[in-house]
């Protein structure tokens, strides 16, 4: 096991390496740079500011200055928030983990129960109101369901928060912080759970009936088991094989933000970064950001195979 | 790049594209017809009912809250990058000189100032007893500082003081001298300014918001502004209200300016709370904000009366939009295609849909609320398929086989950039079908704001449409036609170059009026751009407090030293 973890750990080197390279290489070729947007400047202003930013130097140089940077540890310094990256990203970035957190364990939760309970009854009255539900849910557009929230919630009723993340003007500490965040927290993880929820339990509830239907399950039913511990011992191990490689994306999901939902509910995570340093060419934060989603995701692919191999010992055999 | 509180791209630039889609398409059904009775008048439309004020207003009695977009945390008037970070310096810090509602220039914290008559020499005197937020002293010493800053080789902001031609500016770039030698402190209260050349924008460039030479300016050495980044979060000013705290994504806060020049401002703290255009409305309804700006839009216009206890303010914007031509490509040299392209495209009915009766269409390259604005004898281009056939006939392009106009083998075939934006999806298929009648086959390439000016740049078009920044000063308006500065569009006019040059030499309104009268008409006759539309501004404060009185040159800032909260 621990030579198959170091092994994979190897590999991802140059899958970083040419991540980089191929991010840089993506946002530098985009057209369009953070100077040429500015029409207010001259022509003469515009290559001067160029000059200061390093825009004029050719790719290659631009690359490997940022890379040099990036093995030291240095993501580099925003042009449009002028300050270091990584303390960019150390502003919003724990705010949207925390959204996508709370919203992650709710709808793995919901999914993982009715999955279960469908598998248990297929075709019940529960399991045809419970994909009713979940295409009702499914099918609403993520901003009209957000402002749907905040007009019944907020508007209407003054039970939560319209958005923020806390009271404006609030010096609040300790657990009347908490309490304050809890509630701006409910409406964009309601709204969260409700979007997500429905394609991860249709995911689940096949996953269970594809195993509920396999032989051994017959066999440990026939053997007498009770139909709970052949759900639970039996059926939900190998139910969640599939589901582990899924939960190994979702890493970087944490802290990329749910833009939409964040945007409308004035949540201020990662998100909405992305996007303006996009527009803007902000490519150290673009270059950084985007670096870091990677070793997220190549991280939690690698989870995501220390677990499956923990989970299917066939696989560690084999490696 | 920059978004200013009133950018309509910036504003809706978070709302799905169905979203945006179906409100063009409600737009398109409904334009034309039934606004013009109902129009918000422009000023202010007071609240009718202020019992209505939301109960978790009435509860701040000290605090008035104002909705912004998205700051970025660069408080520094001259670094920042976006225009809403500009939103929070105005609060911070005060100008030399400000502007009235008509964009003439008006004593700030300079008290008078006089100009040589040969235009070149500024002599600024400052009011007696002025003061930084912290109490210390702000002297001519301070104005001069600022202003050598601006001329540092590292300095990397947006403000370009080289258009001011400082004398000796250029030598302490470069590294020749270790002062800037056209600036001369006089006296603490006095600071003469002498410039190469007399520019009517100098005056504003040389009296913007001062630094604190004893704050910004500590071990300051020339190429060395490093150590100013530190101090972008750690604002010192001199303006209404002092810098508290930024919670990033959230709020920023303030709190009166005991040492204000004007007085100290009768509301003891300010906010500035992160809104979006999709629940500023909301937050406005249920309390959470005091004051914000909002979409033009008879719904919304609409929905802010029915709250009852908005005062709804509706003026001109400062800025225009434009489609600007490629003039290195053939067909679009003769004027007379140029001038084609304006008849045939109806912009009266683009600027109906997108605006609903709040904007207007551009007949200058200014807005109507600026003292140049001046339409006499200055062709309009009333919407006229008959006349923009007979002058692509005139020039030589005959209709084809398949209604598309030909000349010497070559196709009117043209190429329109444009950027993601509620103008530009009302204009694509109102151009294409307007441009297709005249026999002109039109190709809209959508692309982001920065490819379009990048595509621009590298001559890759043969239309571009885009909006200017808001604009100061009729010389904002068109110094980009100015033959060298329109060098990639190849746009080469020797008597606008004189009239450009005339009218920003030129210091006196009254003498500069005629000037930009007959630039207007020259630039008519040999347009650079299609002028498309001027449009209007909506924001709104809570009747619990008085004094908003915005306009756009001083936006909501400007009004913050008379803020009130009733009681």
């Amino acid at each position: 096991m621990r030579n198959f973890i170091l092994r994979r750990l190897l590999q991802t080197i140059p899958m970083l390496f040419l991540a980089s390279l191929i991010i840089f290489m993506l946002f530098a070729k985009t057209p369009g740079d953070f100077i040429d947007g500015n029409i207010t400047l001259t022509a003469q202003r515009a290559a001067e500011l160029k000059a200061l930013y390093g825009l004029d130097q050719p790719l290659i140089s631009r690359y490997l200055h940022w890379l040099g940077n990036l093995l030291q540890g240095d993501l580099g310094f925003s042009l449009q928030y002028q300050i270091p990256v990584s303390q960019l990203l150390n502003q919003y970035i724990w705010n949207s983990f925390l959204l996508a957190t709370i919203a992650m364990v709710l709808y793995w939760g919901i999914a993982l129960a009715v999955g279960i309970v469908s598998a248990m009854k297929p075709y019940s009255l529960f399991d045809h109101v419970v994909s009713v539900v979940i295409f009702a849910a499914m099918s609403f557009p993520t901003f009209f369901l957000c402002l749907l929230l905040i007009k019944w919630f907020a508007v209407d009723l003054h039970w939560l928060p319209v958005g923020g993340m806390t009271n404006i003007g609030s010096d609040a500490t300790g657990w009347a912080w908490v309490m304050q965040v809890a509630a701006h927290l409910v409406l964009p993880v309601i709204a969260l759970v409700m979007l997500q929820a429905g394609s991860l339990t249709r995911y689940f509830r096949a996953s269970m009936l594809d195993v509920v239907r396999m032989d051994f399950i017959r066999t440990a039913r026939a053997k007498g088991l009770r139909e709970r511990t052949v759900i639970f011992k039996h059926a939900l191990r190998n139910a969640l094989l599939p589901i582990i490689t899924l939960l190994g994306f979702e890493l970087p999901g944490l802290f990329s933000g749910a833009l939409i939902t964040e945007k409308v509910f004035n949540w201020p995570g990662a998100g909405h970064i992305h996007i303006d340093s996009l527009a803007a060419r902000d490519y150290p934060v673009l270059m950084g950001f985007t670096l870091f989603l990677a070793v997220l995701t190549i991280l939690g692919n690698l989870i995501a195979d220390v677990l499956y191999a923990w989970a299917d010992p066939r696989i560690r055999v084999r490696s | 790049m920059a978004c200013t509180l009133i950018d309509e791209g910036c504003l809706l630039a978070t709302v799905p594209n169905s979203f945006k889609i179906a409100l063009l398409a409600s737009a398109v059904m409904f334009s034309s017809f039934g606004f013009a009775d109902d129009v918000l008048k422009e000023g202010i439309t007071p609240a009718t009912d202020t019992s209505q004020v939301p109960a978790s207003a009435k509860l701040r009695t000290d605090t008035v809250i104002a909705g912004i977009s998205e700051p970025q945390g660069i408080f520094n008037p001259y670094f920042f990058v976006n225009g809403w970070d500009e939103n929070v310096t105005n609060v911070i810090f005060a100008r030399l000189v400000d502007w009235d509602s008509q964009g003439k220039l008006v004593p700030g914290l300079a008290e008078s100032w006089t100009v040589s008559p040969d235009g070149k020499t500024y002599t600024i005197k400052l009011r007696p007893n002025l003061k930084f937020s912290d109490g210390s002293p702000l002297t001519a010493e301070d104005v001069a500082f600022t202003l050598t800053v601006l001329y540092d080789p590292k300095y990397d902001g947006d403000t370009d003081i080289t258009l001011a031609h400082i004398a000796g500016g250029d030598d302490y770039k470069q590294g020749k001298a270790d002062s800037v030698s056209g600036l001369k402190v006089v006296d603490p209260l006095t600071l003469q300014v002498t410039t190469t050349q007399p520019g009517a924008t100098t005056l504003q460039k040389i009296g913007g918001p001062v630094l604190s030479k004893a704050y910004y300016g500590k071990g300051y050495q020339r190429g060395n502004l490093d150590y100013l980044r530190t101090l972008h979060g750690k604002p010192l000013g001199n303006g209404p209200y002092v810098y508290d705290k930024y919670i990033p994504g959230q709020e920023i806060r303030f709190h009166a300016n005991a040492n204000y020049y004007r007085g100290v401002p009768p509301t003891p703290r300010f906010i500035y709370r992160v809104t979006n255009p999709s629940t500023n409305f909301q937050l406005f309804q249920t309390g959470d904000t005091d004051y914000d700006a909002f979409t033009s839009r008879p719904d919304d216009i609409e929905q802010l009366k029915l709250l009852g206890f908005a005062n709804i303010n509706l003026y001109g914007s400062s800025d225009y939009s434009k489609i600007e031509f490629n003039l290195k490509r053939p067909a679009l040299q003769d004027a007379k295609v140029r001038q084609a392209l304006i008849y045939g495209l109806d912009r009266q009915k683009l600027i109906d849909v997108v605006y609903q009766g709040y904007g207007t269409v551009a007949i200058e390259p200014i807005s109507p609320i600026s003292w140049a604005y001046n339409t006499d004898g200055v062709n309009p281009y009333k919407f006229d398929p008959a006349q923009a056939k007979k002058l692509l006939d005139e020039a030589g392009w005959k209709v084809g086989g398949d209604g598309i106009r030909v000349k010497d083998g070559k196709r009117l075939e043209l190429t329109l950039l444009v950027s993601k934006k509620v103008l530009n999806d009302a204009l694509i298929p109102i151009a294409k079908e307007d441009y297709q009648k005249i026999g002109v086959l039109l190709k809209p390439q959508v692309v982001d704001f920065n490819a379009l000016m990048s595509q621009r740049k590298a001559g890759n078009y043969d239309l571009a449409s885009f909006s200017t920044s808001t604009l100061n000063d009729p010389h904002d308006g068109v110094w980009d036609f100015y033959s060298t500065e329109a060098a990639v569009q190849g746009y080469h006019n020797a008597e606008v170059d004189k009239l450009i040059n005339e009218g920003n030499a030129t210091l006196d309104i009254e003498k500069r009026k005629p000037i930009y009268h007959e630039l207007y008409k020259v630039l008519a006759n040999d347009p650079p751009v299609i002028l498309l539309g001027n449009r209007k501004i909506l924001s709104a404060s809570s009747a619990r407090v008085t004094g908003f009185k915005p306009d756009i040159y001083n936006g909501l800032t400007g009004s913050l030293p008379d803020v009130k909260i009733v009681k």
